[in-house]
């Protein structure tokens, strides 16, 4: 049948039409290690390999019957009895003994299935082997020994060595959670749900319908949070970038002396940790704060500037002193690009007679942009979770009553926060964090895409 | 492999022994908070001295009160075994099953404790908790130097007199849990309906006028707002009168010396008559987590450290009010003037039990828009807002 060609059945084929060819092209050993893992590589006397294919089934089915399948068998409900208690005359109190939790039920079952993903790779790996130990015998090859098998892994095959460790950790500690947080929102998982006590179950999309039209608070509320996360977002991102160009082109200027002095004043800046920074700035900007303080004492206003409890005051406010923690960085980066801006490109304008208002947009400005723009959407994405500089200083103040759970300088992020840590509205909190994902990942991928720095990546230098 | 096997045996010996004594030893993790832990630390040590007949590990988290359900409910499983909450935590602990019922020595300490406490720590009829203190209440504190016992009776008294010494009087209205003493004051109530789910009236005609008289205040020349780090810096100097609670009591005292003088909240004018200002009665209670591995060591811990003996300790240490009878009985609480205040406010009180967690965020958010003379909408509209807020699932 399939004599010579030993890769057809690795490469350029589906999962199931190379399981179809395998199984064609099977001696009955090939075809039995469909049920039973390792035979086929037994058989042909790959005792190591063969036994640790079949080892690693039986430890899956101990593994997935054993202990699993109490969580998965729940995973449609997500469990149906929470904890049990019972009056116990001689202890005199009423005992727990533990029931179901939603919570763990989700856990497992996820891990579950993601481990059964990965033994059904593992099947195939075993049918792989069984098929090319087959092909090698009848061909008059010896089959791989174990050795030259582990051989392989650190030659023509290193990269699958290499990369096997950063991948599991890649699931365990990234998708895993992120897939259970995912889930989450389709649940009813708040203050009401709380396990295992009460359970909490799947609802389908009504925390999405909710947040988004059907509850007018909630969705006024997010529209809202929304409007102000995007404007912030922008204008933070961009006061930061020209006013940090600015300071650099300043300081590049050739009659500043000094230039690594001014340079490393700016700097210090950084070298308070931003969130000292941003308390020091909320003690200072407060209503009864150092700032207002001195105002009244001076005799410039009468009564408190509300600094942090006016909504507009608050937002101005907020940009301002991002400003002031975020120019040090972006002046930073700028002084490095601008250094490597060509002179003579600015020598010839000058010469045909170009302002330096103009030189500044025809040629700093384009280049700037061309070089900056995946930094300025790493800000972006950034800004729209920046959770620091809001929750520091105002705490997503000042709250309004017709928002539901937040205030008037609230990021989604700091909502977010506020729903789980305040309010346990874990379904809530994980259905807006689903949206900021897919805005901030599409908002980058889209601007990315259209941008010089990715469509005309050849024609820089 | 021989070798092998004999270290098998003997891990598994090993584990097996060290099994025993893990069973012998009691351990518990208590929690309270960071100004409690010396003291609570001498109470446990006492508990084991009366208790020789058994080993206890047990061991301290820092979790102050106020975060006591927060940090409960993050992990059940790893939460302490015996913490101190405020009883407006109950039913949100009571829906995760978070609590014990009080089933041993019920009767002792239902008969050792004031009625309110064990109101505050029961529902359905069943009590959950242990009373520890029952002082989570707030009352005036005055400069009687400024203002007179008579000017005192009425918030416009107050008020003017503190104008009169260019002085301020203090309340922290963007604070649920003051702002609430004006709707109570009014007759508002806050309740659970028949699902458990929260119910207020605050937005209704007495309600607008309550409010109406909030604006007025935070509108008003001698009124400042703030946190406790304002009141206590200023009492004396540029505060007359603030209100707060007896944990502010010995800075307070303090400052103010011979002019030291707290008493009941005063009225204010709603509408065109004077209604006394309500508040909220807050306990401080003990629970046994329904995970622990040892209830009965669990209960008998939080027993001890709400009985008389150590109901007395925290008053001499920390100035707590006793919910214990005996102990509040007792003529050192009884000459304390803070208390006494507190006990004169407790008759216009109402027990926070029914206030449930989505309250707090949308009553302080009325009382930042009235500190921020905010008036693009009326009194009545910012109410039903919050109400809707208050009362959103």
């Amino acid at each position: 049948m399939s004599g010579a060609n030993t890769v057809s059945a690795r490469s350029g084929k589906g999962f199931f039409s190379e399981l179809a060819a395998i199984f064609r092209g099977g001696d009955a050993a090939t075809r039995l290690t469909f049920l039973v893992m390792g035979l086929g590589s037994l058989v042909r006397r790959q005792f190591v390999k063969g036994g640790l294919f079949l080892l690693s089934q039986v430890l899956f089915i101990w593994y997935f019957f054993g202990f699993a399948w109490q969580y998965l068998s729940k995973f449609t409900t997500l469990g149906t009895e929470g904890m049990r208690r019972e009056w116990s005359e001689a202890r005199q109190i009423f005992v727990r003994t533990p029931g179901d939790n939603s919570m763990l039920i989700l856990l497992f079952s996820v891990f579950s299935l993601m481990l059964l993903l990965g033994f059904v790779f593992l099947w195939r790996a075993s049918l792989r082997a069984a098929y090319r130990a087959q092909l090698d015998a009848r061909a008059g090859r010896k089959p791989a020994t174990f050795q030259e098998d582990l051989r392989r892994l650190l030659n023509e095959r290193f990269h699958l060595s290499l990369l096997s460790l950063p991948t599991l950790m890649a699931f365990a500690f990234t998708i895993l959670p992120t897939i259970f947080m995912i889930l989450i929102a389709f649940t009813n998982f708040d203050a009401n749900h709380q396990p295992p006590g009460n359970l909490f179950t799947w609802v389908g999309l009504t925390n999405f319908t909710d947040v988004f039209w059907k509850d007018p608070l909630k969705a006024g509320t997010f529209g809202r949070v929304l409007g102000w996360t995007m404007i912030w977002a922008v204008i933070a991102t961009f006061t930061n970038y020209l006013f940090g160009m600015v300071l650099a082109i300043m300081i590049n200027q050739k009659k500043v002396r000094l230039k690594s002095m001014w340079r490393t004043i700016f700097v210090i800046t950084i070298a308070i940790p931003q969130f000292v920074s941003l308390m020091l700035m909320s003690q200072l900007l407060h209503d009864q704060g150092a700032l207002n303080m001195l105002l009244k004492q001076w005799g410039f206003v009468s009564s408190s500037v509300p600094f942090l409890t006016d909504a507009t005051a608050a937002r101005i406010t907020i940009l301002v002193v991002n400003l002031w923690v975020g120019i040090p960085y972006s002046m930073l980066i700028t002084s490095g690009i601008l250094m490597n801006i060509p002179k003579d490109l600015y020598e010839s304008a000058s010469i045909d007679g170009a302002s330096p208002v103009r030189m500044f947009f025809s040629i700093t400005l384009p280049y700037m942009m061309f070089v900056t723009t995946p930094y300025l959407i790493t800000a972006f994405v950034g800004n729209i979770n920046n959770f620091n500089v809001i929750y520091l200083l105002t705490r997503g103040g000042p709250l309004v009553t017709d928002y539901y759970q937040a205030g008037k300088t609230d990021l989604l992020v700091t909502w977010l926060y506020k729903l789980t840590v305040d309010r346990q509205n874990y379904s809530l909190a994980s259905t807006i964090g689903i949206f900021v994902f897919v805005v901030s990942a599409g908002l980058s991928l889209l601007v990315y895409n259209m941008s010089g720095s990715a469509r005309k990546e050849e024609e820089f230098q | 492999m021989k070798k092998f096997f004999v270290t098998l045996l003997a891990l598994a010996l090993a584990l097996s022994l060290t099994a025993v004594a893990v069973a012998e030893t009691v351990t518990l993790k208590v929690w309270g908070s960071q100004e409690d832990q010396a003291m609570l630390q001498e109470m446990v040590e006492a508990f084991k001295a009366a208790n020789p007949d058994k080993t206890y590990d047990i061991t301290f988290g820092v979790v102050g009160e106020p975060d006591a359900k927060t940090r409960y409910l993050e992990d059940p499983a790893a939460a302490a075994d015996v913490f101190a909450f405020p009883n407006d935590q109950l039913y949100d602990l009571l829906a995760a099953d978070a609590l014990y019922e009080v089933t041993r020595n019920k009767d002792a300490i239902v008969a050792a404790n004031s009625a309110g406490a064990i109101e505050a720590a029961s529902a359905h009829g069943q009590l959950y908790a242990y009373p520890m203190t029952a002082d989570n209440g707030y009352f005036l504190y005055y400069d009687k130097s400024v203002i007179s016992e008579e000017q005192v009776q009425t918030l416009d008294g107050i008020l003017a007199a503190a104008q009169a010494a260019g002085k301020k009087f203090f309340m922290d209205l963007s604070n649920g849990w003051y702002i609430a003493s004006f709707f109570l004051g009014a007759g508002g109530k806050l309740g659970l309906d028949e699902n458990g789910a929260q119910t207020a009236d605050f937005n209704n005609e007495r309600g607008v006028l309550a409010g109406e008289a909030i604006k007025a205040l935070a509108a008003h020349e001698a009124f400042l707002t703030g946190d406790d780090a304002i009141l206590t810096g200023g009492m004396g100097d540029t505060i007359a009168a603030g209100v707060s609670g007896t944990w502010n009591a010995d800075a307070i005292k303090e400052k103010l010396g011979e002019n030291y003088a707290a008493t009941k909240l005063p009225t204010f004018t709603l509408g065109d008559e004077q209604a006394q200002m309500g508040s909220f009665a807050g306990f401080k209670l003990v629970g046994v987590n329904t995970m622990t591995a040892f209830p009965e060591d669990a209960m008998a811990v939080a027993e001890w450290l709400t009985n008389e003996e150590n109901q007395v300790k925290r008053f001499e240490l920390r100035a707590m009010g006793p919910s214990n009878v005996n102990a509040a009985a007792s003529e050192a609480v009884q000459a304390n003037i803070a208390l006494a205040a507190l006990a004169a406010q407790s008759q216009f009180a109402v027990s926070q039990k029914d206030v449930l967690g989505g309250y707090w965020t949308p009553a302080e958010a009325f009382g930042a828009t009235m500190e921020a003379k905010d008036y693009t909408k009326d009194v009545k509209t910012l109410l039903d807002e919050m109400v809707a807020a208050i009362t959103a699932k």
